[in-house]
């Protein structure tokens, strides 16, 4: 078998920091090869650098045996390699074929779009990987997994022979990461070379051939799946034992805090997004939401937060109806909320943290003295988020986008929970993060909870929802369809009722 | 990141902006047969008078007022391309009406005013309305709203209202009702001249320059400081992160526009209480140069007055230029373009290094070993 | 729409008397077309035997004296190369330079107009004489004439007349002149030439903005009497491109010819124009008109001989042009003020003195040169009064 990737002695100074320090890997042709490491511990940079985006301080890469040294993607999909990122870059309002022809358009005379040659080349690729998508349907139709091997065929029709994948089980439900296993394997067995970032580690022994973890910035193992337990790749990883998600003892009071009540919620076209859901989480109680993604609990979500019309029925907060106040209103009244995507709905990332801080607290103590904005206060409220939550940054003046996603997911955690809420709505909070930062997270919810906070827990993560939820119920196409006790349940099984192959009682 | 290096990329953008300005235009005036140090001696000695500084201020004044309208709009990623029909109608409405009611000097001037920024807000809101109801972009619909304002209303209520029998002189003197002298707001001359010397030439610093500055603290403080500004703020920079964090999106669209509106009210009012009721030829395109007032000066209100004053010191050289034979009108109107273009791609790069520079410190206060992935 | 505009009405009335005045012979035959009461004031009798002087010297220049005056041109909007206006006054001011001697600087606005305070003010820190292009340079030329009375101001398009104390109205002062010009009596001719060349008996009058004190409506009211001196019968189409203070009707071509187009359309086979850069799309569109129709139809250009402007394709469309002589008028005021005859207040350019014309190049209007030179001498006799507004 010939050598797909070679790197060696490969380091990238950031000033101050050491991202990769002399870091060694080479990847067969035709291997899934994973990359395992803590956030921090440099697997982005290594593969920035392998896709052409940042170049190396010192090192040499060997693609296909011959020396190479990308300044841009550009050259790095010239020479056959194509990377998935994290976070999808695919314009919602176009097809599936127009984003994947996306600045590689083939083109007829007089420069127009030559449709059908590329929906035969699209076809051709599918065919060839065993990948199967419309070409006709909408980005924004489609489901997280379905979008993801958009952006898998979209550098496949690149002629990409080594794909690099950028954790991208993050954004997947158990099933859909089946799925992208199974074609994983297709396109190894069809003849791609796979490199992928991961840090779940049973998923790593799963579907990886060699896994090379990497720790400050250096390579500290080469290993194959058969040679290692998970017990062992997480000390390689950190040096240390994984902390658990586990709740010690229940905290859950007789005071209802979220008395949710047949509400249905419709879209601009009248369909079914919530259907007539009905629960309550009392005060020091964790809910959790299980459900394969795109089952309405985020519209659920939404609706208790007030960013979507309650169509029908009523959502109380501490007994008082709050279905037709706005968002404003609501969070004044106590409800906290940590979004599914930081991003988007969490961040001003090109606001200082202060600000962010502030956001979503605005009208209140002690960001706010009359009309104007307390900056005093402000501040030092982030100063106390940071020295509590363990906000990584130099000050509280730089702006949200300098922070990494883990810090910044630690700002936000710290933003809702130093707001003393009474209920926090709390969408995949440990997404993306590392393992540090998730038992931090763990932590502070359960801290939180204790002291009487009422959470709504959505996660794809079925360990983190069994492992701090009091009561998990499962929501299928709109409905709740069972009830369950965590204590009593498996990841697996709980993978079947979301799927609808079990049922129970709701 | 340390003090001597913000203070160094805080001075770059403007050298670096100025010395590529410069630059260019020198090229541009050797390439068009002209000694570009004469030139520039020209337009320094020119502007160095005192009666070229009242020039520059009164035609500054206008400007910056509409950069702040489009401004407060920019702040939120509303592009209102209104101002212009909003100002033009604004001052029209204004000085009519303020010709017409019997007020006390002091109580007409103030009425004037919040009658210019009523119709401009009014005029404005509709569209901030109607995208927030009906989904129409402001950029159309200020622009239609614009067509609409200038050669329909405007056209049609000068005629209408010249019938109240205002002749100031002849033909290029033909406008609304004139308003008493008591009730246009008083030049600035002893201000300025307690500071310097005696303005000839008759020049009159426009005591609208009082408005402006008012115009930019409000601008400052409400933006900056206030809670409605940070929702402003926020609306802009991530409107679904607002939503969530409790910000009224549609209310605040409409707030926006008002605010624009109200503002773009006022940007008439230099020429209304220069010349002393509206004239049917008005000096028009105040609104678009407050787009790249407002461009230029990174929506910032201390930067919208350098921009400001840079487009009225530009304007003003280009007389003297013309005189001297030192460059023809053409020639200065590309000095313009180049001007800004320099401005904007500096601020670019310099604000791209501060970003680097951001990450990096973050990065750094990971810990020395702790290396981090997303330092860049 | 024209009908109510009083003011205007008035304003353009009060503008005629004077330049009527100012014109000598057609006094007693212009007052009585106007339904202003004002008699000639003092000032303006004045200002009328002055005006007289200059006026014959123009018919008679031949040898002029040679001058050191140093002279400061502003110009409108658009400066040189607008092939009309402008260039017209800078023809008046190099045929000055080159005949008198005199030294000049020249400048033009921003393109909003902001800044032709300024420039006046510049051109009369260095200049005797500062001459303003355009009735939109009124109101400054009168406050900059105020603050510089050793330097004489002369604006064209404008009486320069204060009618504020003072219903005749009186000079802004007495270094500020108005050069201004009798365009109905150049429009009758043109409209005579019009109805004289009609076959259809249908013809067409374009308007660049309304509402402009008037100015373009004495165009149209012109060209009407013309039209109707020769063919009492005649339709005449009538439109205007926009209404102030919408200037942009100056410089449309592109409305222009649609609108021309409509009128070739309804009938029309000759289409005047008083539109400024639109100018264009007339004749544009008799081009096109003239190939779809299969049968010839004409324009009719304005200020300039614009046989001679206009693109060469469209030259053989131009049946003559309105000429309105500012190089002229820009030449004999320079010449008042070398000679020391410059008269504050409205000079008048009419036909008798050639300010206003009609220009024969391509001969297209050679079969009927006897005539309009016929209708040309009852104007100047004042046999024909030619109305400033449009019946």
């Amino acid at each position: 078998m010939a050598t797909a990737i070679e790197l060696s002695g490969i380091t990238k100074r950031f000033p101050g920091v050491v991202a990769n320090d002399q870091v060694n890997l080479t990847v067969e042709e035709g291997e899934i090869h994973a990359i395992c490491g803590e956030n921090g511990a440099g697997k982005s940079t290594l593969m920035k650098i392998l896709y052409g985006m940042q170049q190396a301080d010192s090192g040499t890469m060997k693609v296909h045996g011959r020396e190479v040294r990308f300044v841009s993607p550009t050259e790095a999909i010239a020479a056959g390699i194509g990377m998935v990122h994290q976070h999808f870059m695919l314009a919602d309002q176009l097809t599936v074929l127009e984003n994947v022809i996306l600045g590689a358009e083939p083109t007829k005379a007089l420069g127009r779009i030559d449709f059908e040659a590329a929906r035969e080349h699209l076809r051709e690729v599918g065919q060839a990987y065993g990948l199967t998508i419309d070409p006709n349907d909408l980005i924004e139709e489609l489901e997280v997994g379905e979008r993801q091997r958009v952006e898998i065929i979209k550098v496949l029709y690149r002629g990409a022979k080594i794909l690099i994948l950028d954790e991208p089980t993050a954004v997947l439900v158990p099933q859909e990461v089946e799925e992208l296993f199974r074609n994983m394997r297709g396109l190894k067995e069809d003849g791609a070379t796979i490199l992928f970032i991961d840090h779940k580690l049973d998923e790593v022994l799963a579907i990886a051939d060699t896994i090379t973890v990497l720790r400050d910035g250096k390579t500290v193992a080469t290993v194959k799946p058969n040679e290692v337990t998970a017990h062992d790749l997480a000390e390689l990883m950190v040096g240390s034992e994984l902390p658990t998600p586990e709740t010690t003892e229940s905290t859950v009071t007789d005071q209802v805090a979220l008395d949710v009540e047949s509400v249905t919620v419709l879209d601009e076209d009248e369909r079914v997004l919530v259907d007539d859901v009905t629960f309550r989480i009392r005060r020091g109680e964790v809910v959790g939401i299980a459900g394969v993604e795109g089952n309405g609990q985020a519209e659920l979500v939404d609706a208790i937060l007030g960013t979507r019309p309650v169509h029908r029925g009523s959502i109380k907060l501490m007994g008082e109806d709050v279905t037709l106040l706005p968002v404003r209103a609501r969070r004044e009244r106590g409800i906290g909320y940590i979004p599914q995507d930081r991003h988007r709905e969490g961040l001003l990332l090109t606001a200082p943290l202060w600000e962010n801080a502030a956001l979503g607290h605005q009208t209140q103590e002690p960001f706010v003295n009359g009309i104007f904005i307390d900056r005093a206060g402000s501040k030092e409220r982030t100063e106390h988020i940071r020295k509590e939550f363990d906000v990584r940054t130099p000050n509280v003046d730089v702006h949200a986008h300098a922070l990494s996603g883990g810090n910044q997911q630690k700002l936000i955690v710290g933003r809702e929970m130093t707001a003393d809420p009474i209920v926090l709505l709390a969408a995949h909070p440990t997404r993306g993060i590392d393992v540090g930062a998730q038992a931090e997270v763990w932590d502070d919810i359960k801290l939180a909870r204790s002291k009487g906070m009422a959470t709504l827990l959505i996660s794809a993560d079925l360990d983190e929802l069994i492992g701090l939820s009091d009561t998990i119920v499962v929501m299928l196409r709109g409905g709740l369809v069972a009830t369950l006790d965590p204590a009593k349940l498996s990841p697996r099984e709980l993978g079947a009722y979301m799927t609808g192959a079990k049922e129970g009682a709701a | 990141m340390s003090l001597s290096r913000r203070i160094l990329l805080a001075l770059a953008a403007p050298v670096v902006a100025l010395v590529v300005a410069l630059a260019m235009s020198s090229v541009v005036l050797v390439l068009s047969g002209s000694n570009p140090l004469e030139a520039f001696a020209d337009m320094i000695g020119h502007a160095s008078r005192l009666e070229t500084m009242v020039d520059i201020l009164n035609r500054a004044t206008p400007i910056y007022i509409a950069g702040v309208a489009v401004a407060i709009g920019f702040r939120m990623n509303l592009f209102n391309i209104g101002v212009e029909g909003q100002y033009l109608l604004a001052a029209l409405v204004a000085a009519h009406v303020g010709a017409l009611v019997d007020l006390p000097g002091p109580l007409r001037i103030v009425f004037i005013l919040v009658v210019a920024m009523a119709v401009g807000a009014a005029y404005s809101g509709f569209a901030g309305v109607l995208k927030v109801t009906r989904g129409i972009s402001e950029v159309i619909s200020t622009i239609m709203l614009n067509a609409i304002a200038i050669t329909g209303l405007i056209a049609f209520l000068i005629r209408e209202w010249q019938a109240g029998g205002a002749i100031q002189g002849g033909v290029g003197r033909v406008g609304t009702t004139p308003i008493p002298d008591s009730g246009l707001i008083p030049n600035m001359n002893p201000v300025l001249e307690f500071f310097t010397r005696e303005i000839r030439q008759g020049k009159q610093l426009t005591g609208v320059l009082v408005v402006a500055i008012l115009v930019g603290i409000v601008y400052h403080l409400l933006v900056n400081r206030t809670r409605f500004g940070f929702d402003l703020r926020a609306s802009g920079i991530n409107p679904f992160a607002a939503q969530v964090g409790g910000v009224p999106a549609k209310r605040m669209v409409v707030s926006a526009m008002v605010l624009s509106g109200a503002v773009a009210g006022l940007v008439g009012m230099t020429e209304i209480n220069q010349v002393g009721f509206f004239p049917a030829n008005p000096i028009k395109g105040l609104g678009f140069t407050g787009i790249a007032a407002a461009l230029l000066g990174r929506n910032h209100p201390a930067g919208i007055i350098l921009a400001a004053l840079i487009f009225s010191f530009l304007d003003i050289s280009s007389g003297v230029l013309q005189f001297t034979g030192a460059a023809s009108r053409e020639i200065v109107v590309i000095m313009q373009g180049v001007i800004i273009l320099a401005a904007v791609v500096a601020y670019e790069v310099a604000s791209r290094a501060r970003e680097r520079q951001e990450a990096k410190s973050a990065a750094e206060a990971l810990g020395d070993v702790k290396p981090s992935e997303e330092a860049a | 729409m024209r009908q109510h505009l009083r003011v205007l009405s008035l304003l353009a009335a009060a503008m005629l008397v004077l330049v009527a005045c100012a014109g000598g012979d057609a006094v007693t035959t212009t007052a009585p077309t106007t339904d202003t009461t004002a008699a000639p004031t003092d000032t303006t009798e004045t200002t009328e035997a002055t005006t007289e002087t200059t006026a014959g010297a123009t018919t008679t220049s031949g040898a002029v004296a040679a001058c050191d005056s140093s002279v400061g041109l502003v110009f409108d909007i658009g400066g040189r190369g607008d092939q009309s206006f402008n260039d017209s006054a800078a023809a008046g001011l190099e045929r000055a330079a080159d005949e008198m001697g005199i030294t000049f600087t020249e400048a033009s606005p921003n393109d909003d107009g902001s800044n032709r305070a300024e420039l006046l003010q510049l051109a009369a820190d260095a200049s005797d004489i500062v001459l303003a292009i355009g009735f939109l340079f009124e109101g400054d030329a009168a406050a900059v004439g105020a603050e510089n009375p050793e330097v004489s101001f002369a604006v064209v398009d404008s009486p320069m007349l204060d009618f504020t104390d003072n219903p005749e109205g009186v000079p802004y002062g007495d270094n500020i002149a108005g050069l201004v010009f009798s365009e109905e009596q150049g429009s009758f001719l043109v409209g005579a030439a019009a109805a004289l060349k009609s076959t259809t008996g249908t013809i067409g009058f374009i308007g660049g903005v309304s509402g402009v004190g008037g100015l373009i409506e004495k165009f149209e009211a012109g060209y009407q009497a013309g039209a109707m001196a020769v063919n009492p019968d005649i339709e005449i189409l009538s439109e205007y491109i926009t209404a102030a203070p919408d200037f942009d009707g100056f410089n449309a071509p592109d409305r222009a010819r649609e609108i021309a187009l409509a009128m070739y359309d309804g009938g029309a086979d000759i289409v005047y124009h008083a539109a400024g850069g639109s100018g264009a799309g007339l004749f544009e569109a008799a081009s096109v008109a003239s190939d779809t129709s299969g049968s010839k139809v004409w324009a009719i250009g304005v200020d300039s001989d614009q046989y001679n402007t206009a693109d060469p394709a469209v030259q053989e469309f131009i049946l003559t042009s309105m000429l309105k002589r500012v190089d002229v008028a820009v030449f004999e005021a320079i010449r008042a003020q070398c000679e020391g005859t410059f008269t504050a207040g409205p000079t008048a350019y009419d036909l008798s003195v050639d300010g206003v014309g009609y220009s024969t190049s391509g001969g297209f209007v050679d079969d009927i040169t006897d005539q309009l030179e016929d209708f040309k001498a009852q104007i100047v006799s004042g046999d024909i009064v030619v109305p400033t507004e449009p019946s």
